[in-house]
């Protein structure tokens, strides 16, 4: 019988077990974290999407595992991330040090992500997502190198501010309602105090929204994804950083449905959703290097999310959770597009490499696929959950968010042109001669997401199939769709095969034309042979434009950038500096001042005895 | 295209074709020496080539008629062959003013060429020196009249002796360094 | 299989070639006109059939690799497709008319198909001016589609609709033109179009003189021809849609070209009288008072 507890347990074991397999085996690390995470995939994807239920009593508290329909879709985006992700890793992480130490922690994050979504109770919820926080930590500082350092610490710091944040909602409920079971604390919190309700909904949101990047708290993300291992980044990017998505969905639908601010929490997430994406695409314009550009496209796109979720109505629950399985698949394959080139160039800097489309053909593709996915163009799948993002706006009456919305959109052309562009495209270099293609481990990952991407485009009704039973489990949500047709409230519908047959049978008519004519005349010549006004470039001279390419963009939106929040939090950290430094003051190392800073405290709270800040506790 | 036609339809493809391309001049104008200043003139308002379906192009790739206007140094000469070597195929040469004739007023300069042909194809010469916008459409329109016979056959007469412009060009510049002709 | 099958088939056909024909001949026109304000003759109104026959009829083709070699396929997959989901004519059994409810976020999209596919094919050529011709491009791109998104949902709120047959329906006599119904909306509209028509002011992306026209310098033979053919069509598709969603749309041809001719002209005409603007010039004149044209709309439909 499978249920949760073995699920959770072939993780944990299977992590002690990689570490272990480390010392003893060569290579035994990498097969043994993979067929772990193999059979831990096999064992999620086997669990009925509703039940294995399992509750273990631990003194007064109880911890209850079970799956429902909600927490089963993101159980299954993390479990088949996880598994390419390590698979990714195998050839990736090839020859590196302390590898037991990072399968170890690989599948850590990837147990904790499973506790999270099975968990039914506050208290294992808050457990695995300290699991969850510590290993991804332990990974984003795997290189050891000062910058590392820092992006972990500027992580462990936010994470946890977020984790504070949400042990004190667990224990505000706590004192309200007496139990630590979610579905208690749901029944019982559309009973408790304005207050509560408030705090509670802004504590967790925020502790959530840290995951999730949302916009002032996104500070972290950047330089943590840059630094962790890129295929621990796809896991990074595409399923934990989407378990903040899970929590805002519960934070939502269960807990600020039933009040009076529900309307308020709604449109402040949106907003909030809204501003990320338009930001983060304006920041991941300017950026050169490659893993930080898709980092802030990350968070831009977690911001349609949110925007999604916030919205409230069935199709946009529908466009968040589709997005939320397309972003797994296509931040995925970029951060392990970004990782191949990593590997065979030793840089992700946009400035250094050019020409790399006939060294890496298929990685080439991956890419390709991965940015008309995130660009929303038709017919592959990130075009459906753009088009019911867009209805939902509309249908919902906010104008203006989808202005915001569209300008990140299409802004993300932008980075996405120059992401591809610098990498493969442009004049070739001599020092990228010797470069291969990527081993099969790394490019199987990378083919698979490329053709569920495709697949997600021409049947959106497969995917979209779990995902109406999800928001089942999120209330009392329905959407319709066919297999291949999505409909929204206005009666708008998309057939994505008729259109994808319109776009294939042109592009091959076109394809056709083009390849037959003048075939025999038509010669492939060499980037070097270039109209240059009759000069000829030499082998040593790159004439490919990349440094600064988006420039004409950074200069019109310039007055935009001088705000960041970034700076901002640096002011403040500035700031509070100076403030302790003059709060270093009290101590005084006098005995008989502490005295009667213990005395002045004992009047205080005598005088505000059972009640801060209105709320009984 | 390699595809059987009949012969008549043949005959009317390929009439198409050289209508279109008579009446369809894409100009790449080098301006190589004194007679650039004569292009401008020839493409506005007083003169306006445009009617004659004469255009200026952009690059090489686009051009169908290079127009060499006037005196061309050895070391000019190298561009221009690598300009000519990046069009497509069929493409036409110019040789504008005397210079490109015969040296004209550099005819015994030590670093400019005294005959065009000999290193690339010419199709049609304008002399004078300068020859006037009037010159320059006339010679125009004699290229559009050899095009119309179907004589302008410049690319194939280079492809086919490219020995012997290779040799001739590979005399008077000495640090050669040119990639192949490859189109 | 019954005549209404085949007469869509026909449909299929005729409606590129029309395009084409159309597209081709207001390029003429354009020349002429732009001669004529130059004080010059012009060419031959047929001049761009002669110039798109000849680059056809060029024997040989150069290209630096697969996407180069594709891109202009993409091209004009974008703008064909396009055209078969915009309703050319009214209620014309011949003319397709794929529209489906909904179709007006699909177009927006589908038209950077094309976009995408030509900027990754020159950015493969290596040619530096190609690159920083997309470069232009893309940026140019964000400036103008916020007015014309703005003005899109405008009309979509207005009518509750995101469908252009729809829309075309709503506009069923003369004073229901939404050009007279939302002014503030076809004003900002027309401005993005002024941006998406690469005239100038707003040509930054080709400018020949600048960067040897940009994205296209490394195209040549076939693949320029191509690339010219769905030019034409994307035009001729532009301004349809334009047509449907302000003017009413059309129910026989003529009423089409006369309408459609006249829209053209607002871009061509600016674009003759006028020097260039930078790209963030550009971007920022689309952000100013386009975009407030645009919040009016919407706030006059809102309140």
């Amino acid at each position: 019988m499978i249920s949760v507890p073995v699920i959770l347990s072939v993780m944990f074991l299977g992590g002690v077990l990689a570490w272990l397999a480390n010392r003893f085996v060569p290579k035994g690390a990498s097969w043994t974290a993979a067929i772990i995470a193999a059979f831990a995939g096999y064992l999620v994807f086997a669990l009925p999407s509703c039940g294995g239920e399992y509750s273990l009593a631990l003194g007064s508290i109880t911890l209850v595992w079970k799956s429902t329909n909600y927490s089963a879709l993101f159980a299954m985006l993390v479990a088949v991330l996880g598994f390419l992700g390590i698979l990714y890793s195998m050839d990736f992480m090839a020859g590196k040090k302390n590898l037991g130490y990072y399968y170890m922690n690989f599948l850590f994050a990837l147990g904790a992500m499973l506790g999270i979504v099975y968990s039914q109770d506050l208290v294992s919820l808050f457990f695995f997502w300290e699991v969850m926080t510590w290993s991804s930590f332990m990974l984003v500082i795997y290189s050891g190198e000062e910058k590392s350092h820092k992006a972990g610490i500027k992580y462990f710091a936010y994470s946890a501010i977020g984790a504070y944040l949400i042990l004190s909602a667990i224990v505000i409920l706590y004192a309200q309602s007496n139990s630590f079971l979610l579905s208690e604390n749901i029944k019982m919190f559309s009973g408790m105090s304005l207050g509560t309700q408030i705090m509670v909904i802004s504590f967790l949101a925020l502790g959530f929204g840290v995951k999730s990047a949302m916009m002032p708290l996104h500070v972290w993300a950047p330089e943590a994804y840059k630094e962790s291992p890129s295929g621990f980044t796809a896991v990074f990017s595409g399923a934990l950083s989407k378990m903040g998505i899970f929590g805002l969905g519960l934070v939502i639908f269960k807990f600020a449905a039933n009040t009076e601010i529900f309307g308020y929490v709604r449109e402040t997430l949106a907003w909030l959703g809204g501003l990320t994406a338009m930001l983060a695409t304006f920041y991941a314009v300017i950026q050169s290097d490659a893993k930080k550009l898709l980092a802030y496209s990350s968070i831009g796109q977690l911001g349609y999310i949110i925007v999604g979720l916030a919205l409230g109505t069935p199709l946009g629950i529908m466009a968040a959770l589709f997005l939320t399985i397309m972003h797994g698949a296509f931040k995925a394959m970029l951060f392990m597009t970004a990782g191949a080139v990593y590997m065979r160039t030793g840089t992700t800097s946009l400035n250094d490499v050019s020409g790399l489309i006939t060294k890496m053909p298929l990685t080439f593709l991956t890419a390709l696929f991965g940015i008309i996915s995130v660009s929303g163009i038709p017919p592959l799948g990130g075009f459906i959950s753009k088009w019911m993002l867009y209805q939902a706006l509309l249908e919902t009456n906010h104008y203006f968010l989808i202005i915001v919305i569209f300008i990140a959109s299409t802004a993300a052309f932008l980075y996405l042109y120059r992401f591809i562009f610098s990498f493969f495209l442009g004049q070739k270099e001599k020092e990228v001669e010797h470069v291969k293609e990527v081993p099969w481990s790394m490019l199987v990952p990378m083919m698979f997401l490329t053709l569920f991407v495709l697949f997600a485009g021409l049947f959106p009704g497969v995917i979209l199939d779990p995902i109406g039973k999800a928001m089942g489990y999120l209330g009392n949500f329905k959407a319709s769709w066919e297999p291949q047709v999505v409909f929204s409230a206005w009666g708008e519908k998309i057939n994505m095969q008729v259109i994808a047959g319109t776009i294939g049978t042109i592009f091959i008519l076109g394809a056709l034309f083009i390849g037959y004519k003048n075939k025999k005349a038509t010669r492939v010549v060499s980037t070097k042979d270039i109209h240059t006004a009759g000069e000829i470039p030499t082998e040593n001279e790159n004439l490919t434009y990349a440094v600064n390419f988006n420039q004409p963009f950074e200069r019109a939106i310039a007055p935009i950038l001088k705000w960041s929040v970034d700076k901002l939090f640096n002011l403040l950290g500035e700031n509070l500096e100076s403030t302790f430094e003059y709060l270093r003051y009290v101590y005084t190392g006098n005995g008989q001042t502490y005295a009667m800073y213990v005395i002045l405290m004992v009047v205080i709270l005598i005088l505000f005895s059972g009640s801060i800040f209105g709320i009984h506790l | 295209m390699e595809v059987s036609y009949d012969k008549e339809s043949r005959k009317i493809v390929q009439a198409i074709e050289r209508f279109a391309r008579k009446h369809s001049l894409w100009v790449l104008a080098y301006g190589t020496g004194c007679g650039a200043i004569e292009v401008p003139p020839t493409m506005t308002s007083r003169y306006d080539a445009e009617r004659f379906g004469i255009r200026g192009a952009a690059t090489p790739r686009q051009a169908d008629v290079l127009l060499i206007t006037g005196y061309l140094s050895v070391k000019t000469l190298k561009r221009v062959i690598r300009t000519y070597e990046q069009m497509q195929d069929p493409k036409y040469v110019i040789g504008f003013g005397s210079c490109t004739i015969n040296g004209g007023m550099y005819w015994d300069s030590y670093n400019t060429i005294k005959l065009l042909d000999m290193y690339i194809p010419v199709d049609v010469y304008i002399n004078g020196c300068m020859p006037r916008p009037e010159a320059v459409i006339s010679g125009f329109i004699e290229l559009q009249k050899v095009i119309a016979e179907g004589k302008a056959e410049g690319a194939r007469k280079y492809k086919e002796n490219l020995d012997w412009y290779r040799a001739n060009q590979q005399k008077i510049i000495h640090n050669w360094n040119m990639p192949d002709y490859n189109w | 299989m019954d005549s209404s099958t085949w007469i869509k088939i026909l449909g299929y056909i005729i409606t590129p070639i029309t395009a084409f024909v159309v597209g081709v001949t207001y390029g003429g026109i354009v020349r002429v006109i732009t001669a004529r304000v130059q004080n010059r003759f012009g060419p031959p109104i047929t001049q761009n059939f002669w110039d798109i026959i000849k680059l056809y009829s060029k024997k040989t083709a150069v290209h630096h690799g697969l996407m180069q070699h594709w891109g202009p396929i993409f091209a004009i997959t974008a703008s064909v497709t396009s055209l078969f989901f915009i309703p050319v004519l009214k209620d014309s059994p011949l003319w397709l008319n794929n529209s489906f409810n909904g179709d007006i976020i699909f177009l927006l999209y589908m038209m950077v198909f094309g976009s995408l596919g030509m900027a990754l094919g020159a950015g493969q050529t290596g040619n530096p001016n190609s690159a920083i011709g997309v470069a232009r491009g893309l940026a140019l791109m964000v400036g103008y589609e916020v007015p014309f998104v703005l003005a899109l949902v405008a009309i979509m709120i207005q009518f509750k609709t995101t469908s252009i047959a729809e829309l075309m329906a709503v506009q069923d006599g003369f004073s229901n033109w939404l050009i007279f119904q939302s002014p503030f909306a076809f004003i900002a509209a027309i401005l993005a179009f002024l941006g998406m028509m690469h005239y100038a002011p707003f040509d930054v992306t080709f400018a020949p003189a600048e960067i040897a026209s940009g994205p296209a310098s490394e195209f040549g033979g076939k693949y320029l021809a191509l690339m010219q053919t769905s030019g034409s069509i994307f035009t001729f598709a532009k301004l349809v849609l334009f047509t449907d969603i302000f003017l009413g749309g059309a129910g026989d041809l003529v009423t089409l070209i006369v309408k459609t001719f006249l829209l053209y002209m607002i871009p061509v005409l600016t674009g003759i009288v006028n020097p260039r603007y930078r790209t963030e010039q550009a971007i920022t004149f689309f952000w100013k008072w386009p975009t407030v044209f645009g919040i009016i709309a919407i706030l006059i439909v809102v309140l």
